[in-house]
């Protein structure tokens, strides 16, 4: 009987298991190979040992594109939680229109990424764009956003604030779930706006506080769209931006695989990044040991 | 047991996996060929190609020749990985020797021989681009030189005669043309940002040694980035130069910025006769060879040469009927028809002096700077493409001043040590 079942719950789980074998394992083995040789696609590979992985340690624009990713995920991810995390409190708020408002923050985040890309590269830009202009009304300094290698990385992380949307969605879930009679009692203990939020909201949250920010730390170490897109020459050949400064680590992989040829290195890139963000989550939880509430506990 | 039970899972992925192995193109049926010939031209170029494709369609019965115009090198490059891709492509000679020594491309000697295709028609220095170790893998269509316009409206309000002979002709120029308001902002600029390779043959310069290494610090690459960083980026700001350049409008539109007037002068091509008057019909233009520097008349006339070349990948479903399809793309008549409607210099020697290029304004200039015995082309080495990538990133280090000429070209010096390895 527990025979039969075994082999019924392996039927009904075969599509999966197929796709899971031809589309993923395979792959992955294959990845972990080709990441030990010298691999054009058009040439047998050669075996050449981790040498991809000694010549990553002088490549200058590898530990460019490493840092160029790390800093839109440190800078980055915590900024752009927090913005989706002031929304959520503030759209929590019960104001007439309130429906209206949250469909506003939700919008941009249904736009298609290439074609926000290209509004925001209009917007940001440095002579004739709006953010610009704006800042020149008001008197304020007119960076170069996409020209200037100091400035691309911020005109990135300003462009993923304004899709915060699904963020606050989650946060906005979780405000929901918070007990009433915790912010009563606080209110009886004399407790102010701010108190509250320090010691009745963060605490019950910081799960998914948590939660959010591995999930926005794994997907911004995978960052490439935008940054192909800016940073794109004419008939598409491989570029990073003003002095590489968009150059991610997505994209010089990329770069790598499909423009240089070199398939092995690429794979070794991307065999690296795994540990990249395996290392980061491991230092996430571990910090995060004394600082999130879990309610259960 | 368990094995046996298994035994379907694996019958439907091989199963699947024939299925899918068994889509590929069948496109050969019977009598006719077709072959797929995705190029990277668009727009009026591709209109004028597209009139060269049917024309062969209609000129025989075996093949027919399916075009489509697709301006994206990573898209050609990942066609050409796959087990079955297109039969005919178009490229730059540049790229000959990086893809030829990876196996990318059908070499076309064995074609040649058996039909004794003779090629001493075409111009030496094109043809040769096309090649690597001793092998022709891929056939010129056209060559291309840049030369220096200027608008002739804006050099009269300067008070300026005549285009520039010498490179302190230019300098002054630039100095005369740029224009710039109260708050340091340039409203007109002298010179668009040149293309550094080119400048610096024009200042003697040289990319290769002869035994193919890499030179990036040669002196007269070095005099030619000091000539644009003393006398423009230092002078008028490497930041204020970046915010007018991303005003720029589109290359092949209206908008561009030498069309609309707002630079007044550049570095380019032979095509520009034909653009102008598609995008700009009513711009007074002149065009000058490349100044050459002060008492180095000895450098006059030069200019790199780069061709724009036909290719068969290794993986081409049809590489006969591809051969015979790119055998009439280079013939004398195609060539003339197609590079007088893209008003681009043809390969061959024989329709130079064509008079069919007369009615296309100062085109003669651009013939002419075939001529010259300076005319430097950018060697096709395997490691052409990466060199190229690591000069433009320092060259916009440079024209920042984040790096001396110096300092920057020793860097890619360095990094040209590990090239191919």
């Amino acid at each position: 009987m527990a025979h039969r079942s075994v082999s019924r719950g392996l039927l009904f789980a075969s599509p999966w298991i197929i796709g899971f074998l031809v589309f993923q394992l395979v792959p992955i083995l294959a990845s972990a190979y080709y990441s030990l040789t010298n691999f054009n696609l058009f040439q047998d590979p050669q075996f050449v040992g981790l040498h991809n992985y000694q010549r990553m340690a002088s490549d200058e624009l590898f530990w460019k594109s490493l840092f160029n990713t790390v800093y839109l995920t440190v800078v980055g991810v915590p900024i752009s939680l927090a913005a989706a995390l002031v929304a959520a409190l503030a759209l929590n708020m019960r104001v007439p229109g309130q429906w209206f408002f949250r469909t506003i923050v939700f919008l941009p985040t249904v736009v298609p990424v290439v074609a926000a890309t290209y509004i925001w590269r209009w917007l940001l830009n440095a002579q004739y764009g709006y953010v610009n202009e704006a800042l020149g009304t008001f008197h304020l300094g007119q960076p170069l956003w996409l020209d200037d290698a100091i400035w691309t990385k911020p005109a990135l992380i300003l462009m993923s604030l304004w899709v915060t949307g699904s963020a606050m969605i989650v946060f906005l879930a979780a405000l929901k779930d918070v007990p009433e009679v915790y912010y009563e009692a606080a209110t009886v203990d004399g407790a102010g706006a701010w108190s509250k939020f320090r010691h009745v909201t963060l605490p019950l949250i910081s799960p998914v506080i948590l939660f959010e920010t591995i999930i926005a730390g794994i997907f911004t170490l995978q960052y490439f769209t935008q940054a192909y897109l800016l940073s794109q020459t004419r008939f598409n050949g491989a570029s990073g931006g003003p002095d590489n400064s968009l150059l991610v680590y997505g994209l010089y992989l990329f770069q790598q695989a499909f423009v240089n040829l070199n398939m092995g290195y690429a794979s070794a890139m991307a065999w690296v990044l795994l540990f990249v963000a395996l290392i980061g989550t491991l230092v996430l939880l571990r910090l995060s040991r004394d600082r999130v509430f879990y309610a259960g506990d | 047991m368990r094995t046996a039970r298994l035994t379907p899972l694996w019958a439907v992925i091989a199963a699947g996996s024939i299925a899918l192995g068994g889509c590929s193109s069948g496109t050969s049926s019977g009598a006719t060929v077709t072959i797929n010939f995705p190029y990277l031209w668009g727009g009026p170029e591709a209109q004028a190609l597209e009139k060269v494709v049917s024309d062969f369609n209609a000129s025989q019965s075996g093949i027919v020749v399916k075009g489509v115009s697709s301006p994206d090198f990573q898209k050609q490059l990942a066609e050409m990985s796959g087990a079955n891709g297109f039969d005919v492509s178009d490229n730059f000679g540049s790229t000959v020797g990086s893809w030829a020594s990876k196996g990318i491309l059908e070499p076309l000697d064995s074609y040649m021989q058996a039909e004794n295709y003779g090629t001493g028609d075409f111009v030496p220095t094109a043809l040769q681009s096309n090649q690597y170790q001793g092998k022709t893998y891929a056939m010129p269509i056209a060559v291309h030189t840049l030369l220096l316009m200027y608008n002739k409206k804006l050099f009269s309000d300067a008070g300026i005669a005549a285009g520039p002979t010498t490179m302190s002709d230019l300098q002054a120029d630039i100095t005369k043309l740029t224009k710039v308001d109260s708050s340091g902002n340039i409203t007109q600029f002298g010179m668009r940002s040149p293309d550094y390779t080119t400048l610096a043959y024009a200042f003697g310069g040289k990319w290769y040694d002869d035994s193919g290494k890499p030179t990036p610090d040669d002196s007269g690459n070095l005099a030619a980035l000091h000539f644009w960083v003393d006398n423009v980026v230092k002078k008028y700001g490497a930041d204020k130069i970046k915010k007018f350049e991303s005003g720029y409008g589109e290359y092949a539109s209206a908008q561009n910025p030498f069309y609309t007037g707002k630079v007044a002068m550049t570095l380019d091509g032979e095509w520009q006769p034909v653009f102008i008057k598609e995008y700009a019909p009513t711009l007074d233009w002149g065009v000058v060879a490349i100044p050459y520097p002060d008492a180095q008349s000895n450098l006059a006339g030069a200019t790199q040469l780069t061709s724009s070349m036909f290719f068969i990948p290794k993986n081409a479903p049809h590489k006969q009927q591809a051969w015979t399809f790119l055998k009439y793309l280079v013939s004398p008549a195609a060539m003339t028809q197609f590079t007088r409607a893209l008003g681009n210099l043809p390969a061959r020697t024989s329709i130079l002096g064509s008079p069919l290029y007369n009615d296309l304004p100062q085109f003669s200039v651009w013939l002419n700077s075939l001529k010259s015995p300076n005319l430097r082309i950018f060697a096709s080495e395997p490691s052409t493409a990466q060199y190229q990538k690591d000069l433009t990133d320092e060259f916009q280090r440079i024209a920042n001043l984040q790096d001396t000429p110096e300092a920057g070209m020793a860097k890619v010096k360095a990094k040209a040590a590990s090239y191919g390895s």
